[in-house]
């Protein structure tokens, strides 16, 4: 009997990813296209020829379109000057910084990045007499086509520049080495290295960042000067708030997710599968070998470059922080802050956990699916995880409403389901960082691993958990982060009694209390700070083996 | 710390009685449920001190404040919950709310006396009782626009570099109000009194947080879409004179907020001495500061002196009705007006 209960445990631990994944696969569908479809269920019938028939509807569409293209193609051609400058300059004084700093726009709340761009880029922003000397007239531009596409920009230039240097920073050392030792020009190690490393990695993140622009919202109205810069969200927004016209937002849905989805099917189908949130940094390996295009003209290239990412990154940060420190004596006689920010750390937590644990059960059984042939089954499964990437969180949540009603209250409830919606809109995000460690696993190890019969907690514990640790946690911080700063969903479900950091923020601009929303505001980045840095700093304990704490290139390279 | 506490116990009472099935036990002794908008029940807002009021008058009951974004998400979340909403009062939906809140069919009679109101207009409805109100006003920085315009007019005809923040009528409330205004004041020429403000706005905010706080306060124009009272908050609480509402001969759209009680109240009884309260000294002692907006009756005394200090514009609106008819209409021909 003992025989024989042996195999059938280990046959059911090995389906145990397929499983996890099917439930994960299953709760993301039910939550993010359930709640768009109960939306359609309750709309009456949809009429698309409304998209161009009616010239508003036409008007958004074409200005969204554009302005996301825009800011894609900027944000991609002026970060491959970038990521090429910070490959080139392995170190300088404040390169982590910087780089730490890239890796944090992407989760920058968009009321807190706002107020910084004004501060730096407005009319009477740090930067307008710099602008009037220049040319001459008042600085404008901060507003209109200009100011989107600035703002777009800020957020996704340092996102595009940290993948791709993350990328360059991938290529094996030998070849850094073999391009030292030939002593290779700028262009020959452009096209042999450079351009071929990048290219791998444009087709996602180009889809990846044509999404998030093509889905934003309060930043693309306030900026954008007028009714003429709308996005599909304004019109989804009015639709459904304002008009409650749910077969007009259902349409308006329905037709960002198809136009995303279909982005990303052509981008997934270009191949490559690279990482696409940063990972880790193996500046180590390269720095030994001098490259020849190192030196002259390019070290001016390479200065203006990088001191221009700092300065398009930086300056609203820091305006954002002075701000905030005017507001600081408020803080003292705050006593709902210290609360909020515990109350949003918690959440935060909790919806980083459970991000954390479905992207680890999405890939999971989409991986299972692959070893076993299945390629395009486990490309759904995983593919499910980026729909929330362009599902309007207003959809959601409204969808939401219409599936659990009657009973929808306030307090725990409320808070239970803004933790449950903040972990899959995570998702996307936990998903890109973890793949590569969890797909990747060479082929060689799992050989082994399955000739000598490791399987369950032994294989979870010595073949993944060593290579998923630092993912994990790098995860855990960009899901907590976006988590801390939203505040689409809170409003939706939020009870104010006990309000968020973010809902903390509305409250005090709604009550005129500027010093104290500024530092607030503060307050709220300094935890995304702090997060991301505590998640990190303890993901990044020292390796078991004290052999292996200082890895040499050609040990670390595999 | 009591915020920490009772998010735990509500924590632990919510694991213990599963996700959907806690609101029973809240049902024991007499509870009333009111959705608002969430400056309403932040600390300095109204809120807390009416809860304290309130209960203190009623012996054993107890408020319970569930606060959204702003009047169109109450309005949405009623109309989401149908009839089996939480809610036993609404309190926030503004005028141009009324007749879709109405036409809902989920309010009933507040049956409160509405002899001790102070509105500057004549108000008779059945449902909706106002707790306060305002006029959208544009509020200037006197130190950067020493002589505001003193009429719509004016604003519409001055010189191209005086620039207003607005905000936008189909995601915000004063954004919808402005609309109003000048259709009000303009009527079928309203088209044209867009095309000659857009030369002078330099933005159009999502919202009005953004609007005052990221745009008014970082000094990008000196005049912003407001309310007439946002003045007495810098007068009273910062104390400074520095920024004012400009006075415009026109008249100016007015503001009511109101609150309602719904079918769906468990104690309707309660529900109506709380409409009650609302007119009583108790409640509207705590709108000046607290909502930053004018108490519906006459406080006498009580009013802050900062309240003597704001202009005092003709006030005027249309009915609910006519918002409600219009109102896409209306954006419809913003939008014309604004789009090219």
């Amino acid at each position: 009997m003992a025989q024989r209960q042996q195999p059938l445990n280990r046959y059911a631990l090995s389906r145990l990813p397929l499983w996890a994944g099917l439930a994960a696969f299953v709760a993301v569908i039910g939550l993010g296209l359930g709640s768009f479809i109960a939306l359609l269920w309750q709309a009456p019938a949809l009429q698309v020829a409304m998209l161009w028939q009616e010239p508003y509807l036409a008007g958004v569409l074409r200005f969204t379109f554009w302005q996301a293209g825009l800011s894609t193609l900027l944000a991609l051609g002026l970060g491959i000057p970038v990521a090429l400058a910070l490959a080139r300059r392995p170190r300088f004084p404040g390169r982590g910084l910087l780089l730490r700093a890239m890796e944090l726009s992407l989760v920058i709340p968009s009321l807190i990045a706002l107020f910084g761009l004004v501060a730096v880029h407005g009319r009477r922003g740090w930067a307008a007499p710099l602008w009037e000397w220049l040319t001459g007239s008042p600085s404008g531009y901060l507003y209109g086509l200009s100011g989107i596409v600035l703002a777009h920009v800020f957020y996704n230039l340092p996102l595009a520049a940290r993948l791709m240097l993350q990328e360059l920073e991938r290529s094996p050392a030998v070849h850094w080495r073999l391009v030292a030792q030939l002593g290779l020009s700028r262009f020959a190690i452009w096209r042999t290295l450079e351009w071929p490393a990048i290219r791998r990695l444009l087709p996602r993140l180009a889809a990846l960042i044509f999404t998030l622009c093509f889905t934003s919202f309060a930043i693309v109205m306030t900026l954008g000067g007028g009714p003429n810069s709308s996005t599909l969200e304004v019109a989804l927004y009015q639709a459904l708030k304002f008009d409650n016209d749910l077969a007009l937002a259902a349409l308006l849905a329905l037709t960002q997710l198809v136009i995303c989805l279909g982005l990303w099917s052509l981008a997934i189908a270009q191949g490559g599968a690279p990482s696409l949130i940063a990972g880790d940094s193996q500046a180590a390996l390269f720095t030994k070998w001098r490259r020849r295009d190192a030196q002259g003209i390019s070290w001016l290239t390479d200065g203006l470059s990088i001191g221009g990412l700092a300065l398009l990154l930086l300056p609203p940060l820091a305006a954002v922080v002075l701000a905030g420190l005017s507001g600081l004596p408020d803080i003292l006689t705050q006593p709902r802050l210290w609360p909020a920010t515990l109350r949003s750390l918690v959440m935060a937590l909790g919806a980083g956990i459970g991000a954390v644990l479905l992207a680890l059960a999405l890939l999971g059984g989409s991986g299972w699916l692959r070893a076993r042939g299945r390629r395009f089954l486990g490309g759904v499964i995983e593919g499910s995880g980026q729909l929330i990437l362009v599902l309007p969180a207003l959809v959601m949540g409204t969808g939401l409403f219409l599936l659990l009603r009657p009973r929808l209250g306030g307090g725990f409830e409320g808070y239970a389901l803004v933790v449950l919606v903040n972990a899959f809109m995570a998702l996307p995000f936990a998903m890109q960082v973890l793949r590569g460690a969890l797909l990747e696993l060479p082929l060689a190890q799992r050989r082994v691993a399955e000739q000598l019969d490791i399987h369950g907690w032994p294989r979870f514990r010595w073949l993944l958990w060593p290579r998923l640790r630092r993912p994990l946690g790098l995860a855990l911080a960009y899901a907590m982060t976006l988590s801390l700063g939203d505040f689409s969903v809170i409003a939706l479900f939020g009870s104010p009694a006990a309000p968020t950091l973010p809902m903390l923020l509305y409250q005090e601009l709604g009550g005129y209390r500027w010093q104290s929303a500024a530092a607030t505001a503060l307050v709220l980045l300094i935890c995304v700070v702090a997060v991301f840095g505590l998640v990190s700093a303890l993901t990044r304990r020292s390796p078991r083996y004290l052999w292996k704490r200082r890895p040499e290139p050609a040990h670390a390279s595999m | 710390m009591p915020c920490i506490n009772r998010f735990s116990q509500a924590l632990a009472l919510g694991i213990g009685l599963g996700l959907f099935a806690s609101g029973a036990t809240w049902a024991e002794d007499r509870t009333l449920t009111i959705y608002t908008y969430d400056s309403f029940v932040a600390d300095w807002g109204p809120g807390p001190k009416v809860k304290e009021a309130f209960e203190k008058q009623c012996g054993d009951c107890t408020v319970n404040f569930l606060a959204l974004q702003g009047g169109v998400d109450i309005l949405q979340r009623l109309r989401l919950e149908g009839e089996s909403t939480e809610a036993d009062i609404v309190l926030g939906l503004d005028m141009n709310l009324m007749a879709e809140a109405r036409a809902l069919d989920l309010l009933v009679p507040h049956e409160a006396d509405l002899t001790p109101l102070n509105l500057p207009i004549d108000w008779d409805d059945e449902t909706f009782l106002p707790y306060d109100w305002g006029h959208f006003a544009f509020v200037y920085d006197s130190e950067a626009l020493p002589n505001p315009p003193s009429s719509f007019a004016e604003l519409l005809e001055a010189p191209e570099d005086l620039k207003v923040i607005i905000s936008d009528p189909r995601t915000s409330v004063p954004g919808l109000g402005l609309l109003l205004w000048i259709k009000h004041l303009y009527g079928d020429e309203a088209g044209e009194a867009w095309q000659q403000l857009n030369r002078h706005v330099l933005t159009v905010a999502s919202g009005w947080s953004q609007a005052y706080f990221s745009l008014f306060m970082n000094g990008e124009a000196p005049m912003v879409l407001s309310y007439s009272t946002s003045p007495a908050y810098h007068m009273a609480m910062e104390d400074t004179d520095r920024y004012q509402a400009a006075e415009f001969e026109e008249g100016h759209y007015l503001q009511v907020e109101t609150a309602a009680i719904t079918k769906a109240a468990e104690d309707p009884q309660l529900a109506r001495e709380f409409m009650d309260f609302i007119l009583t000294e108790d409640f509207q002692r705590h709108i000046p500061l607290g909502n930053v907006m004018y108490p519906a009756i006459d406080l006498g005394d009580e009013l802050p002196e900062v309240f003597d200090r704001l202009i005092e514009p003709e006030g005027f609106t249309f009915s609910p009705e006519e918002v409600q008819e219009n109102r896409r209409a209306w954006i419809r021909e913003w939008l014309n007006a604004s789009s090219r």
